[in-house]
């Protein structure tokens, strides 16, 4: 089942438009999700976005990269010659956990072709910008899409990263993400809204299909243990799309062993068509690399890597080469640009007490460790 | 049929034996039981309120099966709550609105037998556990592996009579504790061996059947009453869904139970207790049909929101407000349809849209809300839907039904439903759907009784969330009860709480249920009608008149009445539909 997400998230974008009118009318006669100018969503689906033709000749014409199993035979073939443990299955951890920009034996395919999905971060159309998949937009940065476009983990539907990372997130506490829309007159168009970003601390309510979420349940924001995932921003909706931008972006991404590792993207911006059952879109920015990298290896192992064809030390060569923001005092860049197709059901967010609320704000807590 | 032979083997007691040893399905049966003449006789009845009572009115002999939560609250009373074996008894048939009218007709099969034994067999293996036994079992064995018949005795004896609702003749403990005490010495363990003999017990046809035995009332020559212990089953079962506890055991040892002073003070004790609540529940349950949730099914695509938690939920909700508002707060009745408090739980409020706490909460719906009453919650937009959409006409033969008593009568043989159930048909809305039926002679009929009122709940779809269209054209929720019209499901709340047959539709249920089946006449249900209306509509005030009436604790020889049928007429003006 491949998908072309341009294509989709444009589709999904004229349904949700014909939806957005009759639920709001529903909604403000009972139960209404709009309180005091603020609506909740909560993070049910994400994924690096990765825009994917039927057979990916277009993107990856030379196919995929090679895995760690695919690797190993290259590097360590059955040749008689006699190797220890440390200078195979070792040294190739070693490089999982110490990675470097030295070169390999094997070349990188990096996903190529005209389109991708994101956003126009720095408002300019360069060399190696991409088009969306519709051709609307073009100067689209998203050079996270070369580096992880033709590797097998990344790609739907059923890439083990994909698939798996999704499913955990869906399952794991740690890993809820809650959008609150505050200052909201209307979710059709409004030209003043606040955006914040928590970490909840419940459960998705699983819908009758057992596939599905359902709108309208409660999630408790996490204000003790969950600072670091605070985040404001300033948006406006326009046409019932949100676009939001100015802060960087901290998610709790856990996966496979439940360890509490975190993406975080840096000069992020929000651009998610609403309506009061849900939310779906993206979230791109610049995401930085050693946070980026962290996360792989602590939530996926060279084994579960194996499944997809996903060699760690090659990804991090390529997200070094093809990093192309916030570069440090030896004028490296630290990040790269990426985007995230996400979905979201609507919820109520309740806080603590208005005070421990108060008190929290005075305390904003970016993610200084980072 | 085997496990019958073992149980009561030599059970001689006089309890239609020659029935209820037999597997096959049989109908209500009067008992008079030998030796009942020899119990405790009343004194005089004292002359007061019963005098306005309208004379006449009693009630067969019943004998009922009892109901799988009888059979478990029981258990809960005698071993403790903790004792609680997974079984699912097999369901009876709804006779005359309830299902509790069902059990005085309730047939055991074969497989029932296997799965009351089965039942028996775990909750005693669950008392003589090691952790149970020195908490349950107040006397030690001398020794563990070997019959101890004093101490078996003693057990069996004091559990007996809990279970079998009256004190074990002698002859029967002894013949228990042989049984006991040679299956201890055959497997060297006095603990299994009790077990064999407590399963016995749990078996019994005594124990599984409520069988009522009369006496003549000393205070009326050729009247009869019940005797102490079955009027104290009777009360125990209508209002607490159990057996009688031992207080109510004592009462009926003493005869206390069979005066009018000592009736009251028991009654009032009921009355009070925290299991009333219990009862009333078991009796709500039964008069919504909230057995229908069991089989209640909504299709995933058109209703996400509508899962198996949803379900439970949305009867626990009506339960718990009913509750709330007639006992806790002894609220009027009519109010229920009214009111818009409620509780809300997580998986609920999801599909009100509603903010949740993390478990049941209060909750009062605004007073802008379309929602006000139990007409407008979740179970009786749900269970009276079909599973992908509403259903003016069942929602509007619910409220005739089961909260009016006037029943509707079923479509001719020869019904054209394509018209309703024609997927592709033009009509924009379920009113315009219903219109085109009700153009049809043959249905009109019926439809013009359940259709008004039931397109009132229009703005709630099948699953009971709120919708002010169907498909993009907006929805008209007016419509009519019995002359009175309404805009809304809040009007419809109103009419209903304002119609007559609502509170005379209670009163008939709660007798009902109470003694077992209807009403033989109108005479005694018009008198606790017409009481229940000078006592603001309150239910304990309803309960304790119908305990405390003649009519509740006399019985006839009669054959059981059947309940006068007056279906529901579209053009029979609302004084005329109060049945």
């Amino acid at each position: 089942m491949m998908r072309d997400l341009g294509v989709q998230f444009g589709l999904l974008l004229v349904g949700m438009t014909a939806l957005s009118g009759a639920a709001i009318a529903a909604s403000n006669a009972d139960g209404a999700v709009i309180r005091n100018g603020t609506i909740g969503y909560v993070l049910t689906d994400y994924h690096w976005a990765v825009y994917q033709t039927q057979d990916s000749k277009a993107e990856c014409p030379t196919g995929m990269n090679d895995g760690p199993r695919e690797q190993f035979k290259i590097l360590f073939p059955d040749d008689g010659k006699k190797r220890t443990l440390l200078e195979t299955q070792l040294a190739r951890e070693s490089a999982v956990w110490h990675p470097d920009v030295s070169p390999e034996p094997y070349p990188f395919k990096e996903a190529t072709g005209k389109y991708a999905v994101g956003l126009n971060l720095d408002g300019k159309v360069g060399p190696n910008d991409f088009s969306s998949p519709d051709g609307a937009v073009k100067g689209i940065d998203n050079q996270l899409y070369r580096a992880i476009g033709c590797i097998t983990a990344y790609r739907g539907p059923d890439g083990a990263v994909h698939y798996f990372g999704n499913k955990f997130a869906q399952q794991y506490h740690y890993d809820r993400v809650l959008l609150e829309l505050t200052n909201v007159d209307s979710l059709t168009n409004d030209s003043d809204v606040t955006v914040t970003t928590y970490r909840g601390l419940d459960g998705l309510l699983t819908d009758a299909t057992g596939n599905g979420f359902m709108p309208g349940g409660t999630e408790r924001a996490d204000h003790r243990w969950g600072k670091q995932f605070i985040t404001r921003f300033k948006g406006k909706i326009v046409d019932g799309v949100l676009t939001a931008d100015g802060s960087d972006v901290h998610m709790p991404a856990s996966s496979t062993f439940e360890d509490v590792s975190v993406q975080w993207i840096r000069d992020a911006r929000f651009q998610l068509k609403l309506n009061q059952d849900g939310a779906e879109g993206v979230v791109a920015g610049y995401v930085d690399v050693e946070t980026f990298y962290r996360q792989l290896v602590q939530a996926w192992s060279t084994h579960h890597q194996s499944y997809g064809q996903l060699s760690s030390p090659s990804l991090y060569k390529a997200l070094r080469k093809l990093a192309d923001a916030y570069p440090d005092q030896q004028g490296h860049n630290t990040a790269i640009s990426g985007a995230m197709d996400m979905k979201f059901v609507q919820v109520f967010i309740q806080h603590p007490p208005a005070e421990t609320a108060a008190k929290d704000a005075e305390t904003p807590a970016r993610a200084a460790r980072h | 049929m085997r496990l019958f032979t073992k149980a009561s083997g030599n059970l001689k007691q006089a309890l239609c034996a020659s029935t209820v040893g037999l597997a096959t399905a049989f109908a209500l049966a009067s008992c008079s039981g030998p030796g009942a003449e020899t119990r405790i006789a009343a004194p005089a009845a004292k002359a007061g309120k019963v005098t306005a009572e309208p004379e006449g009115e009693a009630s067969p002999r019943r004998l009922r099966l009892m109901t799988q939560e009888q059979y478990l609250n029981t258990l809960a009373y005698v071993f403790g709550p903790d004792i609680k074996p997974e079984t699912h008894f097999a369901p009876v048939q709804r006779t005359d609105g309830l299902l509790a009218n069902g059990t005085a007709k309730a047939g055991v099969t074969d497989s029932q037998l296997e799965l009351y034994q089965k039942t028996a067999a775990l909750v005693a293996g669950m008392v003589v556990k090691p952790e149970r036994r020195d908490f349950l079992i107040m006397c030690k064995p001398a020794d563990e592996k070997a019959a101890d018949k004093a101490c078996a005795g003693k057990f069996l004896s004091d559990i007996g009579r809990l279970l079998y609702r009256q004190p074990m003749k002698p002859a029967k403990v002894a013949e228990l504790v042989e049984q006991a005490s040679a299956s201890a010495d055959k497997l060297k363990d006095f603990y299994a061996g009790l077990a064999v003999a407590i399963e016995a017990m749990l078996v019994s046809p005594n124990v599984l059947y409520i069988a009522e035995t009369s006496e003549p009332d000393p205070k009326r020559p050729g009247h009869q009453r019940l005797d102490a212990y079955s009027l104290a089953s009777r009360l125990s079962f209508f209002l607490w869904n159990a057996a009688p506890d031992d207080a109510m055991l004592k009462a009926a040892e003493t005869g206390e139970i069979l005066t009018d002073k000592g009736k009251a003070k028991i009654v009032n004790m009921m009355l009070a207790s925290p299991r009333l609540e219990t009862g009333m529940r078991a009796f709500f349950d039964d008069m919504f049909a909230f057995d229908d949730f069991n089989n209640l099914a909504k299709d995933p695509m058109v209703y996400p929101s509508f899962t198996g938690v949803t379900t439970g939920d949305a009867r626990e909700q009506t339960l718990r407000t009913v509750i709330d508002q007639l006992i806790t707060k002894n609220r009027d009745y009519r109010d229920l349809y009214t009111s818009r408090e409620t509780f809300m739980s997580p998986s609920l409020a999801a599909l009100y849209r509603l903010p949740s706490t993390r478990t049941w909460t209060p909750y009062e719906f605004p007073a802008d809300s379309p929602r006000a009453g139990l007409l407008t919650q979740i179970s009786f937009l749900a269970v009276h839907s079909h599973p992908g959409r509403s259903s003016p006409t069942l929602r509007g033969k619910a409220l005739r039904e089961v909260l009016l008593c006037q029943p509707v009568p079923r479509p001719p043989a020869n019904v054209d439903f394509s018209i309703v159930n024609n997927p592709n048909s033009s009509y924009k809305t379920q009113r315009d759907r219903v219109v085109a039926h009700r153009s049809n002679p043959v249905c009109a009929g019926c439809h013009k009784i359940t259709d008004p009122m039931g397109l009132a709940l229009e703005n709630f779809d099948g699953a009971g969330r709120y919708r002010d269209n169907e498909k993009g054209n907006p929805i008209d929720a007016s419509g009519s009860l019995d002359g009175k019209d309404f805009k809304d499901a809040v009007g419809l709340g109103q009419a209903l709480h304002d119609h007559p047959a609502l509170t005379s539709c209670l009163v008939k249920r709660v007798y009902a249920y109470g003694t077992g089946g209807p009403a033989k006449s109108d005479e005694t249900l018009k008198w606790v009608n017409t009481r229940f209306a000078e006592q603001g509509y309150r239910l304990p005030d309803l309960l304790r008149t119908i305990t405390l009436s003649q009519a509740f604790a006399d019985v006839s020889d009669d054959a059981p009445a059947q309940a006068p049928v007056k279906s529901a007429s579209a053009d029979a003006p609302a004084a005329n539909t109060s049945k």
